[in-house]
């Protein structure tokens, strides 16, 4: 069986002409065959899973489907609370942790009719990899496997990339969906803050942690976000609000967007490879040529937004962490301790002034996007480096692309726009103003079928 | 403000966070630190009195 999308794999679901259960058996089989090398997975749910897929298949026979998402193979970052089944955020600390309740967006998948593969690597508490000094090793990026994946949703990456899972979920505080998205060759959107509910996903940073989907189509991630979204009124940041139709407007094509080009973020503040900016510049003339109006834009640099955001990334982590770090210091990884006890030099007049840059950012780039659709960046500075090169402080020596649109909560995400150096992905970011989904979405899905990058899967995959 | 930070600085800030770092750990992290610091300048250059925090008190607490 060829590797499907969730959107071909659903067609063929509700025509009959593909079991749920063949589908589960056949992913199951990808995953012992591959995940040996990838290391994307730290739990297989197998029973659960071909449960899953009889009651999906079940529903199949009786025309009872529950929706595009029925009967299709996911699996969990491992900082999503699933019940009854192990939930370690990648930690000695949560070894045996098993909660008692499913995360919010968890049940929804699973009201969805999900098949339930396992639970996917992350880095230590969604912050701290890729490191080697945990009880399971970082995910390996199937594009070539010396190479990284990015973090902090790096099973979700590898496995969605190498065709063992067909959509799961990220959380992304910095870029933890984008980064491993445009590593793997895959999608990954963060969506607007408050959109889909962080009840039941471990914590990193309050204001800055958002949950999205990751899948080999920007169409797969609408239809999973479809399953995700939706107001909880337990979390309190959820926003209340009628969810849209994510996949009305894939058809559209980008006649009439605007589009602003951020360019200095990744031509000068943070200069990104050759196939990187030609990736770029090679999308920038297709929206133009299918009726986009492209214009470049300037904005802070970007080691404003980075300043601001890595310094409450890391100051509310240690909020969170602080009384564990304490107790069981040499429990944790090298990495994460290392990076969030960085919180102990930050004061309280640092954090209030952060906030207070952090309302003019924003309120920049609000104006910025008043008359603009879409704003366009790199996701990630360059192709895959290898897992074994990276300096400890990879994600603070250089400003990121990502975190702009965690600082201010504007959706954006990443898709793949070819390859580079060693044949590994690069990517571009799409950015919206709040709550535009759906634009973002058309976008990526215009520039998505027009190009022959989605017909390419990793050699390991084939 | 100083965009620099030394070994001794660093262990007083980690030991009075609570935070058991040994003295080889310490210095381990200093060139994080350092970093640390650098965007501490950034976030601390001048802004208008009047600018209010992103995350400003909510009597409703919706």
């Amino acid at each position: 069986m060829s590797i499907l999308t969730i959107a071909e794999a659903a067609k063929q679901i509700a025509a009959r002409k593909l079991s749920p259960v063949e589908l589960a058996q056949t992913q199951l089989e990808r995953i012992r065959r591959l995940d040996p090398q990838l290391h994307a997975f730290l739990l297989v749910t197998e029973e659960r899973a071909i449960a899953d897929a009889k009651a999906a298949e079940a529903r199949q026979m009786s025309g009872s489907l529950r929706g595009p998402l029925d009967g299709i193979p996911i699996a969990h970052k491992d900082i999503y609370c699933t019940a009854g089944i192990r939930t370690t955020a990648h930690s000695k600390l949560l070894e045996t942790n098993v909660p008692a309740e499913d995360a919010h967006t968890v049940k929804k998948w699973t009201d969805a009719g999900t098949v339930l593969l396992g639970k996917l690597a992350t880095h230590e508490f969604a912050f701290g990899g890729p490191s080697f000094d945990l009880p399971w090793p970082p995910a390996r990026n199937p594009w070539d496997t010396e190479h990284f994946t990015a973090g902090s949703s790096s099973g979700t990456g590898a496995a969605v990339a190498a065709g063992l899972i067909l959509g799961g979920t990220g959380s992304d505080t910095g870029g933890s969906i984008r980064g491993p998205a445009a590593l793997c060759g895959i999608a990954g959107i963060k969506p607007t803050y408050g959109l889909s509910s962080r009840r039941g996903i471990l914590p990193l940073a309050f204001t800055l942690d958002h949950a999205g989907p990751m899948a080999w189509t920007a169409e797969d991630c609408a239809l999973l976000l479809q399953g995700m979204a939706g107001h909880d009124p337990l979390d309190p940041a959820s926003v209340d609000r009628l969810v849209p139709n994510f996949t009305a407007d894939l058809a559209k094509g980008v006649k009439g967007l605007r589009i602003g080009v951020v360019r200095h973020f990744f031509e000068t503040d943070h200069r990104a490879s050759d196939a990187t900016r030609k990736g770029i510049d090679d999308a920038l003339d297709f929206f133009r040529t299918e009726g986009a109006e492209v214009r470049d834009i300037t904005l802070s640099p970007a080691a404003d937004y980075h300043a601001v955001g890595y310094l409450l990334m890391i100051t509310e982590a240690f909020t969170l962490h602080g009384p564990w770090m304490r107790k069981h210091f040499h429990d944790y990884g090298e990495l994460f301790r290392d990076r969030v006890a960085l919180a102990a030099t930050i004061s309280g007049p640092d954090i209030v002034q952060a906030t207070r840059r952090r309302r003019m950012l924003c309120q920049e780039m609000a104006r910025a996007m008043a008359d603009l659709d879409i704003i366009v960046s790199a996701s990630q500075p360059g192709e895959a480096p290898k897992i074994a090169d990276l300096p400890k402080w990879v994600n603070m020596e250089k400003p990121s692309f990502t975190m702009p649109f965690n600082v201010t909560g504007f959706p954006a995400i990443s898709i793949c726009t070819g390859f580079g150096e060693g044949g590994l992905p690069v990517s571009i970011q799409l950015a919206g103003k709040p709550f535009s989904e759906p634009t973002l979405f058309r976008a990526a899905h215009a520039y998505e079928t027009a190009m022959p990058w989605r017909s390419n899967r990793p050699a390991m995959a084939a | 403000m100083s965009t620099t930070i030394d070994e001794t600085e660093l262990r007083v800030l980690l030991a009075r966070a609570g935070l058991p770092h040994s003295p080889e750990q310490v210095r381990a992290i200093l060139p994080g630190a350092e970093i640390v610091q650098r965007m501490l300048a950034r976030v601390n250059a001048p802004l208008p009195r009047e600018a209010e925090p992103a995350l400003t008190f909510d009597v409703e607490q919706k």
